[in-house]
């Protein structure tokens, strides 16, 4: 039985039927395999995925720094995302961080009876008192759908009584499969209602976005860090540390740096559109890949100081880290790894953990789309469903003012051959033979992986933590890094490669034997199950 | 006092039922919980449960998509349970439903029917929960479930002798204690719930997905026959409540207690459980005595605590019941629930302990968010907070400790394992505040007592009336912060003027020509006139009138403010007079700030920098060739120790009375480099605000004229190395002693000479070449690494003529990037390689070697170009 059928094999005939797609087990890398994908989680296994307004308010638009983010709904749904993701911000000129507040409107019984707006309202009108704030935005609920609460409406009302930017956001929680949905609807109203309406222009020659970068535990500012020191103008960051009044000025970058494809690529295509504003793909997670991303920025700009600039950069900076890294590498090379992240983290670590020697042997994403496992070549190929097709598919048309394109038609198909401009590969080609990919995870699955790739260290997040530890293997959070960080960039290489090097030396591991070390291979039933 | 007037939320204290409904069912034995609705309840929940147990928590959703808003979600709830079952095999199941399901109306009950009629065999016992997110708050979504289980369960009606216990959420500790506790009163019970084991399991070979312990179905089902009913609940509601649920359907009689949390509660529980037959072992009889005699113990400490005691109401009542018996006064007592009766159940130990103890405000909310609870606590003065985590931000922001013992906690460990409940769990909780109340104590006394009896007592009488104004005298001063640019790295649009009207210095720097040269900030640049008090009021007069934004008037020099002080008592009375409104701001080499303090202080000076290079008079004696103090030239150690000394005594005597004070210091390689974190340290102690470690900028002429210079990414290095300690100032310009207008824009040639003329001295020479770096084309405003052009200028010492531009690349383009020894800088000096000179505002160590080799001269200089140029050529 291979692997892929074992973990199957517990499920009842429907529950196969659904899963058997989401699983793959790559056996040929040249011969391109298909996975399931954004489709709706089962009921009832587990599923680690999370909400419509968790990716719109707790991904995207949360770590909005100068933003009030007004929660429309009960108290539970604010509370919960207030924090938890672990985003770092640091005020800007204004002073102003709301980064550690949480706003809720607290609907009681009766709002969900004769309706919220009015307390939206007034809500909206004590938040502008209190914290005089240039930008507000408002996050439905569940209920708030449901009851017909028009948003939207009380957004317009407050641009015109307040005079500030308002922005609302329908992401009750039953919207599409995933927090991706919500990805999706902050990204149209922020290209609809933000991005393009300030004129800062930038004041360097070289200028670029962040997009899909969130800044958990620093590693935005590692990023920034390198690109500054290059001489990149960082006009804006979406969003970690990020701010209403660096994002309104986007439009005037060069060029977008796509980090996280999955949350973020919505935006990347439409300033394309808008703007022409080109965008590659790059990962900061990574050493090899943090240089490869840095050269093509470089190869896309062509700019001979700037490639001298970017090489004696990145001399310098691999200088620093190589006795650390090839230190850690001597302790952790061999290893193997399996990682469970949201929609981009999956594979942008299995870089990082490749500088480091360790293998990844099973890897999966959260609530990726087919792309992000495959490449964007697939992506005409994949089928809108029921869910899909409620999240709106904005279209934009060229901006008549602000369009403009840096690079003439032959020479970015000339540069697209050689970089990955506007182009994403997906993880599964960067996988091995015989190494497992899930989609959607859950609880039991990640069970059943851990016990038939005996992986050294499980990287994931605070909900499987504790099973993995349970089951006796290392885990680290990478949805949040367990208070350390940054882990991006050359600096945050070293970070991360220490704590992976301190989780598999703990101590207390000694003490903890897992039934399959002992076992060196699991025949027949899977443990537990009958 | 319900004052939640508001319609906003601001930090919530509270969560919402079904967190509350699933944690009370990981108390029933092989119980899974799913919750119907969108699959972000349960991950939500999910994550926040793991991160204070510290275990896998699995709570399955039924996932709902939009398709079910529409159609209804029974099909995917009937999913979910056939998955859950299979998977987990659970002997119960808890249905929760959730915002999204209450409110498109889903029919649990039928739903529930259909899967048994579709699943004849199934033996899973599902209960469902109706516990809408907007109907309350946690500890009723745990009564809820707790009512739903007794009245879903099968009862065995016959009469049994156990007692029905039912808890609110406690912690596993606590509820293995508690069992302890029954088992030793030897009496048979049911508890209900038991979070004994699920929520802090212990690490086994092999891990069992299904939680498998808690209250047994079976015992459950005798719940019904017992002889009584005790509910540890202050405030459940008949509606909610289990143990009415008991008595109504079995005749169960029932009595609704306190958590047995402090003496009092746990006497009463104890007491309750003998007249139900239990017997006191002399085992618990010391265990109360030990209590008691932690009491009298600590008491004296306890008694200065005042406290904030917030959470879920039952948390908070039994709370309030421990502090009020220690003579801890809860000034503060909140829930996030709304709660009509809250005050009614609380106000009474609150009110004797603290007429007992002269207190005589405190405030008791419902319905609060931390907003309302962070206003309270710091009107109240409150000096230790008790709850959950969530009041962590407030902590940091004031600096008032919190004693984490509440769900949630996210940022310590140990959740599941903090004890208060009986005699033994008090004295834990007891001596956890005492100690943080002490650890305050012991970090503040000695200061204090210091501060009140010596220090204080000749001037008694209006050190009292400082006390009642200084509520309103900081804030003051926390506003003036704010605007101040030097502070406040936010305070950017903010202008400040500097008054030019002390020439005279005291102390001799190694780093300082005494030229009009500033001795305390090391500026690069120079006055160019110096005013007497009056000429310095009309200047301020002047500018204030162009420039509404001005908001501080600094007197930086160009010697010591201090060493003149009669010029700057005369200049800062005159602009008062004008301008009540401004900020004075000054910096001294803090010799003389022992004598002048309290009349700073006096005049309104509300910021003050000292420039304090070492703290060791050893170190010193390297840094200051001499110090005139008193009419004496002191030089080596004891110029520096009389020096030192006075800086940490005026630093000391200024921050004690809410002066903000700046320390600057220059990093001087190879002298003080080692020493700088032992200096920043101690400034932190003295309670100064912010340091500013600064590069030393050698001047021709000094001693240290040829000490190799620190890098920025040395000085960074050194920032960040001492950032742990105290805040570090990142964005200092170096400022000259006459600068005005705001950081990044000095505009003080604008008005250079606005109050008396100024000469300019010409000779004829020569036409040389110059190169200048310049940002506004105007001034010489440019660093030299950072310019990407530069213009060139022929002059003869009487003109100057403008030639040309050349461009070249930056090479420079960052703090990180200053000493990259990149090509670029081969570009710079072709373009400059004719010059005679270059012309920067300043100029890194490597280039200007460079061009130092290449035999051009380099001034650096921050002037009209044309000025600049003509004096150059007259050099």
């Amino acid at each position: 039985m291979d692997k892929r059928t074992k973990i199957l094999d517990n499920y009842s005939a429907r529950v196969f039927k659904n899963r058997k797609d989401h699983i793959v087990e790559l056996e040929d890398a040249a011969d391109p395999q298909s996975i399931a994908a954004n489709s709706r989680a089962i009921p009832g296994v587990m599923t680690n995925r999370g909400c419509c307004y968790a990716g719109c308010k707790g991904v995207v638009l949360g770590p909005l720094k100068d933003v009030v983010t007004i929660t429309h709904g009960p108290i539970g749904c604010g509370f919960y995302t207030w924090g938890t993701r672990r985003n770092k911000a640091k005020a800007g000129d204004d002073g102003k961080n709301f980064i550690e507040y949480s706003f809720s409107t607290d609907m009681q019984e009766p709002d969900i009876v004769f309706g919220g707006e009015k307390k939206l309202k007034q809500a909206i009108t004590e938040a502008v008192e209190i914290f005089k704030p240039a930008c507000i935005m408002i996050c439905s609920t569940c209920p708030v759908g449901l009851i017909g609460d028009d948003i939207h409406a009380v957004a317009t009302w407050t641009e015109e009584t307040y005079k500030i930017k308002c922005v609302a956001y329908s992401c009750e929680g039953y919207k599409g499969v995933s927090q991706s949905a919500g990805h999706h609807i902050a990204n149209n109203s922020l290209m609809k209602y933000v991005i393009g309406t300030g004129d800062k222009a930038p004041t360097q020659k070289f200028s670029v976005n962040i997009l899909g970068e969130y800044n958990i535990g620093g590693d935005g500012w590692e990023t920034s860090r390198i690109l500054k020191r290059i001489g990149y103008e960082v006009i804006s960051v979406f969003t970690g540390d990020g701010s209403y009044e660096e994002i309104k000025n986007a439009h005037t970058a060069n060029l977008n740096l796509v980090q996280c494809h999955r949350s973020i690529n919505y935006i990347a295509e439409m300033m394309k559109t808008k703007y022409g504003i080109d965008w590659i793909k790059v990962n900061f997670i990574g050493v090899d890949e943090t240089v490869r991303s840095l050269r093509e920025m470089a190869a896309y700009f062509d700019d001979a100081d700037l490639t001298a600039r970017t090489e004696a950069v990145i001399a310098d900076e691999l200088a620093n880290i190589a006795d650390d890294m090839a230190y850690y590498k001597s302790k952790l090379q061999g290893k193997k790894a399996g990682l469970f992240c949201g929609g981009s983290r999956s594979h942008h670590y299995q870089n990082l953990l490749a500088d480091l020697g360790v293998e990844t042997v099973v890897a999966g994403y959260e609530f990726a789309h087919r792309d992000d496992y495959e490449g964007r070549e697939v992506i005409p190929t994949i089928k809108t469903d029921a869910d899909s097709k409620n999240i709106e598919e904005m279209t934009v048309t060229p901006d008549e003012k602000h369009f403009r394109l840096l690079l003439s038609k032959e020479k970015f198909e000339q540069l697209a051959k050689a970089i990955d401009l506007e182009a994403y590969a997906g993880m599964i080609k960067d996988m091995g033979n015989g190494t497992v990919v899930v989609d959607d995870f859950n609880h039991y699955e990640t069970e059943q992986l851990i016990e038939l790739f005996k992986p050294d260290v499980f990287y994931s997040g605070v909900k499987d933590k504790y099973v993995i530890q349970k089951i006796g293997v290392v885990s680290r959070q990478l949805h949040s890094y367990d208070y350390s960080g940054p882990y991006a960039g050359f600096k945050g290489a070293v970070n991360f490669a220490r704590d992976t090097t301190m989780g598999v030396s703990t101590p207390a591991w000694n003490y903890v034997t897992p039934p399959w070390r002992t076992v060196p291979t699991l025949e027949g039933k899977i443990g537990g199950e009958e | 006092m319900g004052i939640n007037f508001t319609n906003l939320n601001v930090n919530p204290c509270k969560m919402c039922t079904p967190m509350g409904s699933v944690t009370a069912l990981y108390g029933i034995k092989k119980c899974m919980s799913i919750l119907h609705g969108s699959q972000g309840c349960s991950t939500y929940i999910r994550r926040h449960m793991a991160t204070h147990y510290n275990e896998p928590v699995d709570i399955a959703s039924s996932s709902l998509t939009e398709e079910g808003t529409v159609f209804g979600g029974a099909s995917n709830l009937i999913k979910g349970l056939e998955n859950l079952i299979r998977l987990y095999n659970p002997e119960v199941i808890g249905v929760s439903t959730t915002c999204l399901a209450e409110t498109i109306g889903e029919d649990i009950k039928a739903i529930i029917k259909n899967f048994y009629m579709a699943n004849p065999d199934c033996k899973v016992k599902i209960i469902p929960v109706s516990t809408a997110g907007y109907a309350g708050t946690q500890y009723e979504g745990f009564f809820k479930a707790l009512q739903a289980v007794v009245a879903n369960v099968e009862m065995t009606t016959e009469k049994n002798n156990k007692i029905n216990i039912i808890t609110g959420l406690i912690s596993p500790a606590d509820t293995r204690y508690l069992k302890q506790l029954l088992d030793g009163l030897g009496v048979s019970y049911v508890l209900l719930p038991d979070l004994a084991e699920n929520l802090d399991g212990v690490h086994v070979d092999v891990y069992n997905r299904l939680p498998s312990e808690g209250t047994s179905l079976e015992e459950i089902s005798q719940m019904a026959g017992a002889k009584f009913t005790i509910e540890l609940s202050t405030f459940v509601s008949d509606d909610i409540s289990p143990a009415k649920y008991l008595e109504e359907h079995y005749g169960v009689p029932y009595k609704r207690m306190d958590l047995p949390v402090g003496l009092q509660a746990t006497d009463a529980f104890i007491k309750q459980i003998v007249e139900l037959g239990g017997v006191i072992s002399p085992e618990l009889t010391k265990e109360r005595g030990r209590y008691l005699d932690a009491m009298v113990d600590s008491h004296k400490y306890n008694a200065l605590g005042r406290a904030t005691v917030f959470g879920e109401p039952d948390f908070v009542k039994a709370i309030i019941n421990l502090c009020c018996e220690n003579g801890i006064v809860p000034v503060v007592s909140a829930t996030g629930a709304a709660c009509s009766n809250f005050q009614a159940k609380i106000e009474a130990p609150i009110k004797k302990v603290a007429a007992g103890l002269f207190v005589e405000n405190y405030a008791m909310v419902d319905d609060a968010d931390f907003e309302t609870i962070e206003q309270l606590t710091l009107d109240l003065k409150a000096n230790v907070m008790i709850g959950n985590s969530d009041a962590r931000r407030i902590s940091e922001k004031h600096s008032i400790d919190l004693v984490r013992c509440a769900f949630p906690i996210h940022d310590r460990v140990g959740g599941q394992r903090i004890q208060m409940i009986g005699y033994a769990g008090s004295l834990q909780l007891l001596d956890r505040i005492s100690n943080t109340l002490l650890g305050a104590k012991e970090s503040t006394f000695r200061e204090e007592l210091y501060e009140k009896y010596y220090t204080g007592s000749d001037k008694k009488s209006p050190q009292a009336i400082h006390e009642v104004t200084k509520m309103n005298a900081q804030e003051i001063i926390a506003q003036k912060t704010a605007t101040h640019p030097c502070y406040n790295c936010g305070a950017g649009q903010y202008a400040r003027i500097h008054l030019p009207i002390a020439p005279k210095c005291n102390v001799q720097c190694n780093y300082c020509v005494r030229k009009y040269d500033c001795p305390n900030e090391s500026r690069p640049g120079v006055t160019t006139e110096i005013l007497d008090p009056e000429q310095a009021f009309q200047k301020y007069v002047i500018v204030k009138e162009k420039m509404p934004n001005l908001k501080v008037v600094g007197i930086a020099g160009p010697g010591d403010s201090l060493a003149n002080f009669e010029q700057t008592k005369e200049t800062l009375t005159l602009i008062k007079e004008y301008d009540p409104e401004v900020t004075f701001c000054l910096s001294t080499n803090g010799l003389m700030l022992p004598l002048y303090a309290q009349d700073l202080i006096d005049l309104g000076v509300t910021h003050v920098t000292v420039t304090l290079n070492a703290i060791d008079p050893k170190i010193g004696a390297k840094i200051y060739k001499y110090v005139d103090y008193m009419g004496v030239r002191y030089t080596g150690e004891s110029g520096a120790g009389i020096l030192i000394g006075n800086q940490l005594t005026g630093l000391k005597y200024l921050t004690s009375r809410g002066i903000i004070c700046k320390v600057n210091t220059v990093m001087l390689k190879g002298v003080n480099d080692d020493h700088i974190e032992t200096v920043v340290k101690k400034v932190k102690e003295l309670g100064c605000e912010i340091t500013n470690i600064m590069q030393l900028i050698p001047v021709a002429g000094s001693a240290f004229e040829d000490m190799p210079l620190v890098n920025n990414k040395e000085i960074t290095a050194m920032r960040k190395q001492c950032e742990v300690h105290i805040k570090q100032m990142y964005h200092c310009k170096q400022c000259r002693a006459d600068a005005i207008g705001t950081l990044g824009n000095d505009v003080s040639i604008e008005y250079r000479g606005c109050t008396a003329p100024s000469s300019t001295q010409e000779k004829t020479l020569e036409a040389k070449r110059f190169a200048v770096a310049t940002k506004s084309g105007m001034l010489v405003d440019q660093h030299f690494g950072h310019a990407s052009e530069f213009y060139i200028y022929e002059s003869d010492g009487k003109t100057a003529k403008f030639i040309e531009r050349r461009n070249v690349e930056k090479y420079c383009t960052g703090v990180e990037h200053c000493e990259d020894k990149a090509s670029k800088i081969d570009n710079i000096l072709t373009a400059v390689k004719d010059c005679h000179s270059v012309l920067a505002l300043r100029i890194g160590d490597s280039p200007s070697k460079r061009l130092q080799d290449m035999g051009i001269g380099i001034v650096v200089t921050y002037d009209r170009i044309e000025d600049a140029v003509k004096k150059a050529a007259n050099q």
